[in-house]
């Protein structure tokens, strides 16, 4: 009986992880090496922001949410990066997914970064930017190729942003 | 009906007339290779790729499918006199005669409708709109977005940054619009917004009905200031 216990336990393990081994994760869809979709939003300020205006220069894109948290911590990070690294031809730019823009404005606000804020009410820009998970923070090179994804974020991640800004201000 | 939706329906049609052809082609060939006749597999063979293309290429179908409509009556008969069919009643070939008769038909009508087609593939111009936009002066109103509406249905939106808006008012003509429709009446609608004198939200509509005739049509949305009212005036010019 114990053996049978035995063979019927080896047998379930080897069902359960038989198809795991064999399912490969999907890498999630990236931007990377291709062009930044272009997009024109309008702004916290009322003004409309158009992305390919930026060509020949670095530009960091962060997507963002209210609701995702570490945006709250990710936002000061880029507001330090942009006063430091603007002068050197660094963009940065905010874009809400909130499809309240009312709240959207009120949390802009209240982190009281200085770069622009842009409100994307629609769905389209998002879509276009395979975004499944936020926030997701973009550069893009100065001929507009899309050159790093980094998703989420956590404390130490403005460091990786560095380099990669440093790196892409240098070519 | 648009032109993506008789270009599905001609070459869904198309597709059915092919089916009907094969299974029409199909059972003689079947009827005489049971009596043995050595014409009938020769003929099935030489119909049934015509029938084929027909489903996938429409625009070669053309010359294909009348040259393909006298086949049937000929496979009937090639079928007929070299072997005695005398197991299929009288009243059967009557019934295959009206099929085919309805078959050339269909034929008929839908050589018609790709003539029609490739006339409107070949010569897209005449079915082209493009919308313009342009700026004078600009003194009372500062351009935010504007939005086109033809025949109630929203066909643009489009947000300007202050570069463009600049570019608009040192004299540049935008294509904000380019576009097909058919020839008729048609109705255009273009909302603008933006800052208004005293830096006050503004919003503002224009309307033209305009005749879509068989050329391009040019239609320029114009912003000037009206002086006298201190006021933005907003026109739709319609280039002939």
């Amino acid at each position: 009986m114990r053996k049978h216990l035995i063979v019927c336990g080896i047998a379930l393990v080897g069902l359960l992880a038989g198809p795991l081994a064999g399912v490969s994760i999907a890498a999630a869809p990236t931007l990377v090496g291709k062009d930044a979709p272009d997009f024109v939003l309008k702004g916290t300020d009322g003004k409309n922001l158009r992305l390919s205006e930026y060509r020949g220069q670095v530009v960091l894109i962060n997507f963002w949410a209210r609701w995702a948290g570490d945006s709250r911590q990710e936002m000061p990070a880029l507001d330090r990066i942009n006063s430091t690294y603007n002068r050197a031809g660094l963009v940065v730019l905010g874009v809400s997914v909130d499809e309240d823009s009312r709240r959207a404005r009120e949390f802009a606000d209240a982190m009281k970064v200085k770069y622009p804020i842009l409100l994307d009410t629609s769905p389209e820009v998002g879509r276009n930017y395979l975004l499944e998970k936020m926030p997701v923070t973009l550069l893009v090179d100065r001929s507009g190729v899309v050159r790093y994804s980094n998703v989420g974020f956590k404390r130490g991640d403005e460091h990786i942003y560095l380099d990669q800004i440093r790196e892409l201000l240098r070519e | 009906m648009n032109l993506k939706s008789r270009l599905v329906s001609i070459v869904w049609r198309g597709g059915i007339l092919g089916v009907a052809w094969a299974i029409g082609a199909g059972m003689p060939v079947l009827a005489a290779n049971a009596n043995a006749n050595a014409n009938a597999p020769a003929a099935a063979p030489a119909r049934a790729p015509a029938a084929a293309v027909s489903t996938a290429a429409p625009t070669a179908v053309a010359p294909a499918v009348p040259a393909a409509a006298p086949d049937p009556a000929a496979t009937v008969g090639a079928a007929a006199p070299g072997t005695p069919v005398s197991d299929a009643p009288p009243g059967d070939f009557k019934t295959l005669d009206q099929e085919v008769q309805g078959m050339k038909k269909d034929v008929i009508d839908l050589n018609k409708d790709l003539f029609v087609l490739q006339e409107e593939l070949l010569f897209p111009a005449n079915t082209q709109v493009a919308v313009y936009v342009s700026m004078d002066v600009g003194s009372f109103f500062a351009l935010d977005s504007v939005t086109l509406k033809i025949d109630n249905k929203e066909v643009k939106n489009y947000l300007y940054t202050a570069r463009e808006a600049e570019a608009l008012l040192k004299g540049g003509v935008q294509e904000i619009y380019l576009g097909n429709l058919k020839v008729g009446k048609h109705e255009l609608v273009a909302f603008f917004t933006g800052k208004g004198p005293m830096e006050r939200d503004y919003k503002r509509g224009a309307t033209v009905n305009f005749d879509k005739g068989v050329g391009a049509k040019y239609l320029e949305l114009k912003i000037t200031d009206r002086v006298s009212k201190h006021q933005p005036e907003f026109k739709i010019k319609d280039w002939e």
